[in-house]
């Protein structure tokens, strides 16, 4: 065997601790090195150009690159590799940067250890053997988990392009957050108004099939390959015959047991309810905790008024399985939650803000809803303890974000944006209103977002305070908004008639579970995390499986939208073609040596391992035995290591490959 | 004695199991195995103090598997097994080298054995692991025979040179398993009798690469040793069998202890009690204990 060894530079990244020319120089003299060169840039096209060259020229059968981690280039050279003709996978990298150069000052030692990092490859690359891509059918067909904004624009985008969608939203109607607020930064636009149309988009779309008031249950599977199994939660509606009238929500006795959870507890809604009145689909749902029928067994009111035979108390969760050939995750967020009923345990909360004791302390949704004009004040500023009319009022922000010690560390973003259209809102509505903000930094980064807040401040005289609020208390029918001027360097209080909090936005409380579910990572908060935070951001670490929106991180709507945009056109990339290419970096059983002990299946993340029964020439079955489905298989080499007794190979990383690496060590 | 004879013949007879794996007396301390097909030597079997070895080893020899295969249809095979060696059977059917509806277990109320062939039976000569012994009682059976009795008295030496060897430093419980793996001329006679070191080839015997050096020099020898004990850990359940099949003496079942004992207490898990529970190894939980990684 013939090996070639190119040593990179990578600028000044590598030789500024590296003496690369000596570690060219000293591989010529081994075994089986048939030439050896250093050279600036190896990526580069003159690199490349001098790999192909010298491959041809001196016959080479393989080759080592010292360079940078293979996560960079090693496709590059891989694919130089093959258009001078030797097989891709008779390629190894030494990463000589990541490994080396950059973990290290001195140029003599990180010189050696460089040496035995190209040693080690060069006696890796004398065991490898040509592989060829493995290819696996595509599923052309996309599941969109979550249907916001995000799911919605990622959902029209890939049924645009001709391929069918299954949209699953767990919630009886479509339209997430965005359908709650009430205009939108920085247009002011309505939102309901810029949402419903795509609301109904999705509802008439013949590619479209949505499944509401559903959840993903189960995902097996693989990129292209997967079979996701979802569960639809009983409505107790025949979704065929309703007809949307509304005439068992006018006629339900119930009206004030459940709290309306789209109105942000604002409001009460009947035990059969439609969330708000541009759902979609516009079907009511029956809550089986509050309705008599379900508690009591008696009532059925809404099955007399029912011209149309829709209300079915016996209906049944159903279950159904799809194969799916991508995912697009887009499960948005929530509000922190303070310490409202549902709070949340893992943060300590604002008690000194007196949320959820004082009922005109309320956070931006409610806020949004006030403000809405479907809302349930239709519109007018009136706070929620009296009706009365704010003439007082206090925004903080922060509530929840950038604070370590009660809550999280990470900046929400969109708060300072939101806080800045709702003091404006405010101003619009009442004139004679006077409003304040307490900030700690005002993050106004995004087209027309600093003249925005501006507008906010020199237009409709918001006035702004830097520093935090340390307590609000009742008195006298006001709230004491007791805080700090930073600025001013003294101490501020305001007599407020209302105080809106900016809490934090937050992964929904399922999130790690979905991830599980799907099998992608997620990060310490629970937002799904991305593959590469610059180069990936829309793909999961799970092939196949894309994000967009609120679950990945806070967004708002124009980068929800842009990253549902971009996740739908890298489903529709891998749905174009019929067949996948796969790395074959797989798994493979020697299926004399397995004893069936299974611990490979057992610990497989991605369900690859099946048993196979070997027979004799009887057909006498006389073991079990492990077997890889190489299309699931995604060569993580779980199980190889796993193995008690090795009888699993990794291509490309197999025993005697990486015992030879050990070795030359 | 006479019932578990007689219960073996009727098994054979009816034709419900191939074979029945058991003890036959040898002389008056000592026994061994055997394994009977024909109802007539069932009068062979034997079951007392000094049935020492753990017969479920046999259970995964592929020859007697196979030797109850049909084409249509798969026979039971018999295994004697004292309350200890259920849990080897448990581990094996939980690890899919048997499965239960293939084995037709005969077990005893038993008050423990002697610690080697040809020792009285007392509490100066039983065997360590029945010292401090918790199930006198099989926990899986589908026959079983023997009376209660009272298990002779004895202190645990084991446990105290266990936790001896926890008290050591590093360096001196490396100087110790050092001299003691010196010892060790491979001749995996450990291996032999575990039951489970069921792989048809070991990881010792792969020669492409040699992951453990095959001389019985101490690199392979330490490499050896502590792979094997690295195999066992969360699946050992402590017959001690290795130890007594050693022949220069190596005390295995101080290191196998040792892992049990870790397994137990950072993962609450003891191999071969429960069919139930998923294995240790294999299995992952997100509140699992994770002192252990390095
Ligand atoms: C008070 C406030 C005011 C705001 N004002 C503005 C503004 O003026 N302008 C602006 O650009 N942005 C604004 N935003 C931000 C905006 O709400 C978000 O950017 C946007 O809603 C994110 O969309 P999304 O689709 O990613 O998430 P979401 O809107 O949260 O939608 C996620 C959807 O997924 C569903 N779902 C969740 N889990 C599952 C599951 N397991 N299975 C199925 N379905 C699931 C949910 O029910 C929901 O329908 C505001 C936010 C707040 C809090
Ligand atoms: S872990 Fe190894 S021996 Fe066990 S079933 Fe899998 S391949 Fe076979
Ligand atoms: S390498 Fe093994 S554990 Fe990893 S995906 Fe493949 S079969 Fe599963
Ligand atoms: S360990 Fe228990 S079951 Fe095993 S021989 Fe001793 S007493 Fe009997």
């Amino acid at each position: 065997m013939k090996i070639g060894v190119f040593i990179c530079h990578c600028g000044e990244n590598i030789s500024s601790t590296v003496d690369c020319p000596r570690v060219a120089k000293i591989c010529e003299s081994y075994p089986g090195v048939e030439y050896s060169v250093d050279y600036k840039y190896m990526c580069s096209d003159p690199g490349q150009n001098l790999i192909r060259e010298a491959i041809q020229l001196y016959k080479l059968d393989a080759i080592v690159i010292g360079s940078c981690s293979p996560h960079m280039h090693e496709r590059t050279f891989r694919n130089a590799a093959f258009s001078a003709g030797i097989n891709p996978f008779m390629v190894e990298i030494a990463n000589l940067r990541e490994h080396c150069s950059w973990v290290h000052d001195d140029i003599e030692s990180s010189t050696l250890k460089a040496i035995e990092l190209v040693r080690m490859a060069i006696e890796k690359v004398k065991r490898d053997k040509p592989l060829s891509k493995i290819n696996v059918p595509v599923t052309k067909r996309v599941l969109v988990i979550g249907g916001g904004i995000a799911g919605i624009q990622a959902a029209l985008d890939v049924a645009n392009a001709g391929y069918e969608v299954v949209l699953v939203e767990k919630e009886p109607s479509i339209g997430g957050h965005m359908s709650q607020l009430s205009e939108t930064f920085p247009t002011l636009d309505c939102s309901q108004c810029i949402l419903t149309p795509r609301m109904v988009e999705v509802h008439q779309h013949p590619k479209i099939k949505l499944l509401t008031y559903s959840e993903v249950v189960k995902v097996e599977g693989f990129i292209g390959n997967f079979k996701v199994t979802i569960k639809k939660k009983a409505r107790h509606i025949n979704e065929d015959l309703c007809s949307g009238c509304g005439m068992c929500i006018s006629k339900c006795p119930i009206k004030k047991k459940a709290y309306n959870s789209f109105e942000e507890d604002l409001a009460f809604r009947s035990a059969v309810y439609i969330p708000f009145s541009q759902a979609i689909p516009n079907i009511p749902v029956i809550d089986e905790t509050v309705c008599t029928y379900f508690q009591t067994g008696k009532c059925g009111m809404c099955l007399k008024v029912c011209d149309r035979g829709a209300i079915n108390f016996d209906q049944k969760d159903t279950v159904m399985v799809a194969d799916i050939g991508a995912i697009i995750v887009a499960t948005g967020y929530k509000l922190y939650d303070i310490e409202r009923k549902s709070a949340d345990l893992k943060y300590k909360g604002y008690g000194e803000y007196g949320y959820g004791k004082y009922r005109d302390v309320i956070d931006g949704l409610q806020f949004e809803r006030i403000a809405s004009a479907s809302g349930p004040t239709s519109g007018e500023m009136k706070r929620p303890s009296d009706g009365k009319e704010p003439k007082k009022i206090v925004f903080i922000q922060c509530v929840g974000s950038r604070d370590d010690s009660k809550g999280i560390s990470y900046c929400s973003k969109i708060c300072c944006m939101y806080t800045a259209k709702q003091a404006m809102l405010y101003r619009h509505k009442v004139h004679d209103g006077e409003a304040y903000v307490f900030y700690m930094d005002i993050r106004a980064g995004g087209k027309m977002y600093e003249e925005f807040v501006r507008r906010a401040i020199e237009e409709d005289k918001v006035k702004y305070i830097r520093g935090r609020v340390s307590r609000i208390y009742e008195e006298n029918g006001k709230y004491i908004v007791k805080g700090e001027d930073t600025i001013a360097g003294m101490p501020v209080e305001i007599d407020a008639d209302m105080v809106v909090l900016a809490t934090a936005m937050i992964p929904q409380d399922n999130a790690p579970a979905l991830a599980r579910t799907i099998g992608i990572p997620y990060d310490k908060y629970g937002f799904f995390n991305e593959s590469h935070p610059k180069l990936k951001p829309v793909e999961s670490t799970t092939a196949g499986v894309f994000l967009a929106g609120a679950c990945q991180s806070p967004k708002d709507i124009p980068e929800s939208v842009a990253m549902a945009s971009a996740a739908a056109c890298k489903t529709i990339i891998l749905l174009s073609s019929d067949t996948l290419e796969r790395e074959p970096v797989v798994a493979k059983v020697n299926e004399d040596l397995c004893a069936g002990c299974f611990y490979c299946q057992k610990v497989c993340p991605f369900g690859a391992v099946e048993v196979k029964d070997v027979k004799d020439i009887n057909g006498i079955v006389y073991k079990e035995v492990a077997f890889i489905n190489q299309g699931v298989c995604q060569g993580c080499g779980t199980c190889t290591a796993t193995c008690l007794s090795k009888s699993i190979e990794l291509s490309g990383f197999n025993n005697e490959e990486i015992f030879a690496e050990i070795a030359a060590l | 004695m006479k019932e578990l004879r007689e219960h073996a013949k009727e098994l054979l007879e009816k034709g419900e199991v191939s074979a029945v794996i058991g003890y036959s007396q040898v002389s008056e301390k000592r026994t061994k195995p055997i394994i009977v097909t024909d109802p007539q030597d069932t009068d062979q079997l034997v079951f007392n103090e000094y049935c020492l070895n753990n017969l479920a080893v046999y259970l995964t020899k592929a020859r007697i598997k196979v030797s109850c295969r049909t084409k249509d249809k798969t026979l039971k095979l018999a295994v004697t097994a004292k309350p200890c060696d259920v849990h080897s059977v448990v581990a094996l059917i939980q690890e899919n080298q048997i499965h239960r509806e293939d084995i037709h277990i005969i077990s005893f109320n038993c008050h423990g054995v002697a610690k080697d062939f040809g020792f009285e039976f007392s509490g100066d000569n039983i065997a360590s692991k029945c010292i401090n012994c918790e199930t006198h009682k099989p926990l899986y059976f589908d026959k079983i025979f023997g009376e209660e009795k009272e298990t002779p008295k004895a202190s645990d030496d084991a446990m105290e040179r266990i936790q001896e060897i926890e008290r050591m430093s590093h360096q001196e419980r490396f100087e110790f398993f050092k001299n003691e793996f010196d010892k060790c001329i491979k001749c995996y006679a450990c291996r032999a009798v575990c039951p489970l070191c069921y792989c048809q080839r070991c990881i010792t015997d792969k020669t492409i690469p040699r992951w453990i050096e095959s001389s019985s020099h101490m690199r392979g020898n330490f490499a050896w040793n502590i792979v094997r004990a690295f195999h066992l850990s969360g699946r050992c359940t402590g017959c001690g069998e290795c130890e007594r099949a050693c022949p220069v003496d190596i005390p295995l079942s101080l290191l196998n202890r040792r892992m049990a004992i870790k397994a137990k207490k950072s993962f609450s898990y003891v191999s071969g009690r429960s069919l139930e529970t998923p294995t240790l190894v294999g299995s992952f939980n997100e509140k699992d204990n994770d002192e252990l990684f390095m």
